[in-house]
């Protein structure tokens, strides 16, 4: 949900009139609308109201900023300050962004435009806006220190340059970055070829990585984590909160993936072959790319992948990192597969009402639904058509299917899968046996613990009841 | 010759006869005043044992009482009845009664009579003597006899008051001491249950020698910490079977398994220090003996009283307060008109005990300001540890486990807190212990029980 805000009534109107005041020539009433976005449910793509065509892109779980031209200059309003961002249902983050929204909403323009932005802040210190990746001048670079004062609170500063290429960029503040950027101060930035059919796509997706460490039960990130994060996001949200990226079968796709956090990602794709079609330096010529289904997208580097959505069904997407498809778990936790519980368990519950028994047969909690701290989401979670996905973070699926609508990103729902096509259980069926398996030479079986029955199985629903309770 | 003899022996016989009816010689009379004065501060009935079927009774009632988990009344009961030192106590009455009526009769009448026969001599010769410088010293005799028994009286009940005050604290201490043992128990089933799973970890080479060791050591030392509060719990259980003058089956007594819980709210007092020196049997005894002294030295003639308080050191004043001398709170002891023969020494010696009475009292109402405040202070850490430590506690446990549950927590971290409570249970146990042993000192002080808590406060007394 989109709305527009005018900033020049209502509680903003006498920080915004200060700030107006710095625009100088440009005067309080040139300054646009600074329009906000109150939903992390993902917006339709935004079609140009005016100036050269281009095709829009969907922002994950996200937003494009509108525009105004005057006099033939693309005006945006960016305005950073605090924010709440849902990063799945049940868990709530404090942030900082932009408009509204952690990461703040996707800036499009076309090659060649003249664009201007006004920045204003609402934040408790001076920020300031690095347009990483623009050819600009170089005081428009958003350097605090280097190339400008920092924007004080209160105060609204103008930036203006010419995208000069076309390629996929991101902003991010330059000022106090290592608190800023951890909390969540980041946005998108897609410069459109001057030809809409130069590079055309059915479909375009573009998503920021950022990573967070907000302590279970707790609201905000602990800003000054340097590589221990525990929320690992794509546009600040985790899966299951992550919505679907669909596509309709012979779709020519695109994903834009950006790395504003500490640490590499390697974006994994199921089901497809990929082609890594630009970086932040701009399009790779089609000699130069070679087909993937990994990519690794380095701290602070852009990657544009495509391919075409040939295969029907439900494909996983995420960073191959299996800690970053996780959601906030214990690091300092031990290993306790393999560990005999029996005599144990019993002496702990009698100290510790409703202990139960985990991670003895392995880290997985099937479908226990266990009492949580305040605003934590469940390790790994996600209800899928055959039970838990055990997932998190850095997870979501692309759906591909026959007959789409061209604009229709609409979660299709769970894919049906063709019959016979579907991995199942072996019951012996048929006069066929069971095919040898040969073991490893040498092989040793691995110890287990004495009057342990080696069953994996899952405890079924049943047996948790008494546990839900407590 | 003999009818002045007949005349004399009359006299003498009837004279006995009259005094020996105006003292009786039967012990309980005594004890029971001495029980009274100490019922009134306790709230304790004692009893003196005469027989063996006052004995049996004694222990029917005891075995009886022993039944259920021995509770602070009932075990004040037993001590008051069942110490042997305290009845041999009891008996001290009887012995000043018995005093009382020793002095009040003659000896014996003497009867001689010899006869001499030799040489055709007989001699024949009757004699009857009477012990006439008794008959003379009997008044002051029976009045010195009369005054230790009062003293009697009043040392008989002191001694019901002490041990009964002793009791209570020997109880208390015992209930906490076996209360840490419990918790002292929890600590190290905690560290056995962490060292144990990490025993098994080792097992399943999911942890090294040294992840064990150091469960281990713990462990170790925390059942150190058992055998300690063990010994402790069993010194406290023994002091208080002294107390209670128990042995043999009789002392396997159960205790409860707690003290009894916070009152809701602390006794509010007014005018303790008034209620020191009206109540406080020390002070009762001095101001007796300073009167006992004015009476031996023949003091009558009295020309003013004087407020022994104010011998050498000037009344507080508080705010708000009336002035707390005068007659309500001062001690107040007749000054007499010093004249004849021998006065310096009686003024010195009735100065002596007018100074005693001063102290005496001084230090009573010291006592009692001290207790009282130490008795809201305690009150004040307990209720702290009730209301604000331990639902802490609480909620560090509950988020302990809840991170458990989504495995942002080790089984370890669970134990460990585990450990922690107890440590916070411990201290929240000593603070109890602290405010009801605070309740003993403040009514030792005083001379009285506290009034019993309102009505609302009953459901947190059990006790």
């Amino acid at each position: 949900m989109t709305n527009r805000r005018s900033f020049l009534t209502g509680a903003g109107a006498g920080i915004t009139a200060l700030g107006a005041s710095l625009v100088s020539r440009a005067g309080a009433a040139s300054l646009p609308e600074a329009p906000t976005h109150t939903s992390s449910a993902t917006a339709a793509p935004l079609a140009p109201t005016g100036g050269r065509p281009y095709n829009p892109v969907v922002t994950l779980n996200g937003w494009t900023l509108p525009w105004r031209m005057k006099d033939g200059v693309k005006e945006f309003h960016l305005v950073a300050e605090p924010v709440v961002r849902e990063f799945a249902p049940g868990m709530q983050a404090n942030l900082w962004g932009y408009n509204g929204q952690s990461p703040g909403p996707t800036i499009e323009v076309v090659e060649g435009d003249r664009v201007r932005i006004f920045v204003t802040n609402r934040l408790p210190e001076h920020t300031s806006v690095h347009w990483h990746g623009q050819l600009l001048p170089c005081g428009m670079d958003g350097v605090t220190g280097l190339t400008q004062p920092g924007i004080q609170p209160g105060k609204t500063f103008v930036y203006e340059f010419v995208a000069r290429h076309a390629g996929t960029f991101m902003y991010h503040p330059h000022a106090d970055e290592m608190q800023q950027m951890a909390m969540g101060m980041m946005g998108f930035w897609v410069t459109h070829p001057k030809n809409p059919r130069q590079h055309a796509v059915d479909r375009d997706y573009v998503m920021l990585l950022s990573s967070y460490d907000i302590e279970p039960g707790s609201y905000t990130p602990r800003t000054n984590t340097m590589l221990d994060f525990n929320l690992w996001t794509i546009n600040s949200r985790v899966f299951p909160g992550l919505d679907p990226m669909v596509a309709r079968l012979g779709d020519k796709v695109r994903i834009r993936v950006g790395n504003l956090t500490m640490t590499n990602h390697p974006i994994h794709l199921h089901g497809h072959r990929f082609e890594v079609a630009g970086t932040d330096g701009g399009w790779v010529p089609k000699s130069a790319r070679w087909p993937e289904v990994t990519t690794d997208v380095a701290v602070g580097q852009m990657r544009a992948i495509e391919f075409v959505a040939d295969a029907p069904g439900d494909w996983a997407f995420h960073c191959h990192k299996s800690h970053h498809t996780m959601n906030a778990m214990g690091h300092d936790v031990p290993t306790l597969i393999g560990v005999d519980h029996q005599g144990v368990a019993e002496k702990i519950n009698k100290l510790v009402p409703g202990y139960m028994v985990m991670g003895d047969k392995g880290g997985s909690m099937g479908d226990m639904k266990m009492p949580l701290p305040a605003n934590t989401l469940p390790m790994m979670s996600g209800d899928g058509p055959f039970g838990n996905l055990e997932m998190g973070g850095m997870f979501t699926v692309l759906k591909v299917r026959e007959g789409l609508k061209r604009g229709d990103y609409g979660d299709p729902g769970w894919y049906r899968h063709p019959a016979g096509t579907v991995a199942r259980e072996w019951t012996g069926d048929g006069a066929e046996a069971l095919p040898p398996a040969p073991r490893a030479p040498d092989a040793r079986p691995a110890p287990a613990p004495a009057g342990q029955a080696m069953d994996a199985r899952k405890p079924g629903a049943k047996d948790m009841t008494g546990h839900e309770h407590h | 010759m003999a009818s002045p003899i007949s005349w004399h022996a009359t006299l003498a016989v009837s004279l006995g006869l009259l005094l020996a009816g105006c003292a009786s010689v039967t012990p309980e009379r005594a004890f029971e005043a001495s029980a009274a004065a100490a019922q009134a501060r306790t709230g304790v009935d004692a009893r003196l044992l005469r027989s063996d079927a006052d004995r049996q009774a004694l222990q029917a009632e005891i075995d009886t009482l022993l039944q259920a988990p021995l509770t602070q009344d009932a075990a004040v009961r037993i001590a008051a009845l069942n110490h042997p030192g305290l009845q041999a106590t009891y008996w001290e009455a009887g012995i000043a009664q018995a005093d009382v009526a020793q002095a009040a009769r003659l000896r014996n009448p003497g009867f001689g009579f010899s006869r001499m026969d030799g040489g055709g001599n007989r001699e024949t010769e009757r004699s009857v003597s009477i012990d006439l410088a008794g008959l003379l010293t009997m008044p002051l005799r029976q009045r010195m006899a009369a005054r230790r028994l009062d003293e009697t009286t009043l040392r008989v009940a002191a001694a019901i008051e002490h041990h009964v005050n002793a009791t209570r604290r020997a109880w208390i201490e015992a209930v906490a001491a076996r209360q840490a043992l419990t918790y002292a128990r929890q600590v190290a089933d905690a560290a056995d249950a962490s060292s144990a799973l990490m025993a098994r970890m080792t097992q399943a080479g999911n942890a090294s020698a040294l992840d064990l060791a150091r469960e281990s050591a713990f462990h170790a030392e925390a059942g150190a910490g058992v055998l300690r509060a063990d010994r402790e719990a069993n010194a406290a259980r023994e002091h208080l079977t002294r107390q209670l003058g128990l042995w043999g089956k009789q002392a396997l007594y159960k205790l409860p398994e707690r003290l009894p819980d916070l009152p809701a709210a602390p006794a509010e007092l007014a005018g303790i220090e008034r209620t020191a020196l009206s109540q406080r049997l020390d002070v009762q005894a001095a101001r007796a003996a300073a009167s006992g002294t004015a009476a031996d030295l023949g003091l009558t003639r009295t020309t003013r009283f004087v407020n022994v308080l104010d011998l050498g050191y000037a009344d507080k004043r508080e705010t708000g307060e009336p002035k707390s001398d005068g007659y309500e709170i001062g001690l107040e002891l007749p000054l007499f008109d010093w004249g004849g023969a021998r006065v310096a020494r009686a003024e010195a010696v009735y100065m002596q005990s007018l100074g005693q009475v001063a102290a005496v009292a001084v230090n009573a109402r010291s006592e009692a300001r001290a207790g009282y405040l130490g008795y809201r202070a305690s009150y004040d850490v307990a209720r702290h540890y009730r209301d604000q430590v331990i639902p802490l506690r609480k909620q560090i446990a509950d988020e302990t486990l809840l991170r458990y549950n989504g495995m942002l927590a080790s089984p370890f971290e669970l134990l460990a807190d585990a450990r922690e409570q107890a440590g916070a249970v411990h201290a929240t146990i000593e603070a109890l212990k602290d405010f009801w042993l605070a309740q003993v000192d403040l009514e030792t002080a005083i001379g009285m029980r506290l009034p019993a808590p309102s009505p609302t406060d009953k459901k947190d007394t059990p006790q």
